[in-house]
């Protein structure tokens, strides 16, 4: 029977002897198991994201074990549990906007290896507009200029104000 | 084929000769910023540092009299730089604005010429070949400094127009501080300029008011020094130059070693500019304000942090 799965699986079997097979496996519960075990087997085996594996018998099983409470739940409870859930939520949303705001607020412009030599605070966003006045100012006479042409200006244009107050 | 392969050896010493020879890579430079200036090109590039890429469009046309260089960001918002008849126009809130004049870079290209006989001292070149960048032929130089007090440039340049098509900048490390190389070029041919040019501001006001601005920035000797300014950078101006949002004008100093620049700003502090103090950076540009004794001072140039820094700390005033 075994051999016979294994067989089916990698298309080995004639129509007929297949058609046996799958009448075989609806009777032999036995034989469905090696089938779905062979599958995942072979799923294992072909690393996919997602592998079936039914765990409904054994979720049944341990269900069972589980004591029932039957205590009736207080009115009381539920509303501290309620309100415990609403500041806990409210924290964790107090908290999300914090991130996101340093998310915004944080120039990733800041040069690590700079900040890691000089433990300098990072530049503020009012600063990157007032640097490009001073980054331009230079510009004008930088050899750069004369070697990569207005190229140079890129670095002025990647960090323009408009970008940053978004 | 025995013949074939001696015949690229000695191809190769041949190369290895002339890369013993600077004059050679100097040539090269001065190629590179003549075709730079006089050469017809549009192209996309894309700009890389730290974890950003960036890619943009250039188009530099040639005038009689002048040069038209445009460029746009191809990536987010849209950012625009014009440089056109020696003045920059920046697109800013929705408008182009002039943000900026250029004078002192007219004296091109005897102002060149003497930065780059400066370059011997400074950093070792190299001639590393042949090779090729977005299907062009180029040759590879390497600009090695001779100190960490600057970066090293490496450099590859179109065979054919001495257009630079890729650059990179590195650390003391080897490691790539920004960089940016073509991805398609289009050199010389037919521009369509009436749709490039398109959406210039070329009111007369316009020109008279930037005329205006030009002449309010002058040479002068401002009485400051810095001691600390790294071995091969010769001052290449000193001036008063009017800056957007200041009351007073600003002194700055420029100095070139050739291939980078560190400029110094000096100004009485304004009213809320203690937050601007501390270090930042463009790609290979660090910025560096410190306020000392009621004056703000600034340093950037296309060197390292320590390289800025140390310029900043030395700066003293000493009279007229």
């Amino acid at each position: 029977m075994k051999n016979n799965i294994s067989a089916l699986m990698d298309g080995e079997l004639f129509e007929d002897e297949a058609e046996a097979l799958f009448d075989g496996l609806k009777r032999d519960s036995e034989a469905h198991r090696d089938w779905a075990a062979y599958h995942l087997i072979g799923d294992v085996l072909r690393q996919p994201e997602y592998i079936h594996r039914d765990i409904s018998g054994r979720v049944r099983e341990l269900m069972r074990n589980e004591p029932t409470v039957l205590a009736p739940r207080t009115r009381g409870i539920s509303q501290k549990v309620r309100n415990i859930g609403l500041s806990a939520a409210a924290s964790l949303m107090a908290l999300g906007v914090v991130m996101w705001m340093s998310v915004q607020i944080t120039p990733e412009t800041t040069p690590q290896l700079a900040m890691q030599q000089t433990n300098l605070r990072p530049a503020s966003l009012q600063t990157q507009s007032k640097s490009n006045d001073y980054l331009m100012a230079h510009q004008e006479f930088s050899p750069s200029n004369d070697m990569n042409g207005d190229a140079s200006y890129i670095r002025t244009v990647s960090y323009s104000p408009e970008e940053k107050t978004q | 084929m025995r013949w074939w392969v001696g015949w690229c050896g000695l191809l190769l010493l041949g190369n290895g000769y002339a890369a013993v020879g600077q004059e050679t890579d100097l040539d090269w430079l001065k190629t590179v910023a003549f075709a730079g200036h006089q050469t017809e090109y549009s192209g996309v590039f894309i700009y890389q540092y730290g974890n950003r890429v960036e890619t943009s469009r250039i188009t530099h046309l040639v005038e009689p009299d002048s040069e038209y260089e445009r460029l746009e960001s191809l990536d987010g918002p849209k950012r625009e730089i014009v440089r056109h008849h020696g003045r920059v126009w920046c697109y800013l809130n929705h408008k182009m604005v002039q943000i900026d004049s250029q004078q002192g870079r007219a004296g091109f290209p005897s102002l060149l010429s003497d930065e780059l006989s400066a370059l011997n001292g400074n950093y070792v070149m190299k001639d590393l070949g042949l090779g090729s960048v977005a299907g062009y032929n180029v040759r590879v130089l390497l600009f090695q400094p001779q100190d960490n007090l600057r970066y090293a440039h490496k450099l590859w340049v179109h065979t054919d127009t001495g257009l630079l098509l890729k650059a990179t900048v590195l650390d003391e490390k080897k490691q790539v501080v920004e960089q940016y190389a073509f991805t398609q070029l289009k050199v010389g041919g037919d521009f369509d300029r009436p749709s490039i040019m398109s959406g210039m501001p070329v009111g007369k006001e316009d020109i008279a008011q930037s005329k205006a601005a030009m002449n309010t920035t002058v040479a002068f000797n401002s009485g400051w020094v810095a001691d600390a300014i790294p071995v091969g950078f010769k001052k290449l101006t000193e001036v008063q130059r009017p800056m957007r949002g200041k009351h007073a004008p600003v002194t700055q100093l420029v100095f070139s070693d050739g291939l980078s620049a560190i400029s110094i700003f000096i100004e009485p502090v304004d009213a809320d500019e203690d937050d601007m103090e501390g270090l930042s950076s463009r790609g290979a540009v660090n910025l560096y304000h410190k306020v000392v004794d009621k004056y703000l001072y600034t340093v950037v140039g296309e060197v390292p942090p320590r390289t800025v820094m140390q310029v900043l700390e030395s700066i003293r005033y000493n009279g007229r």
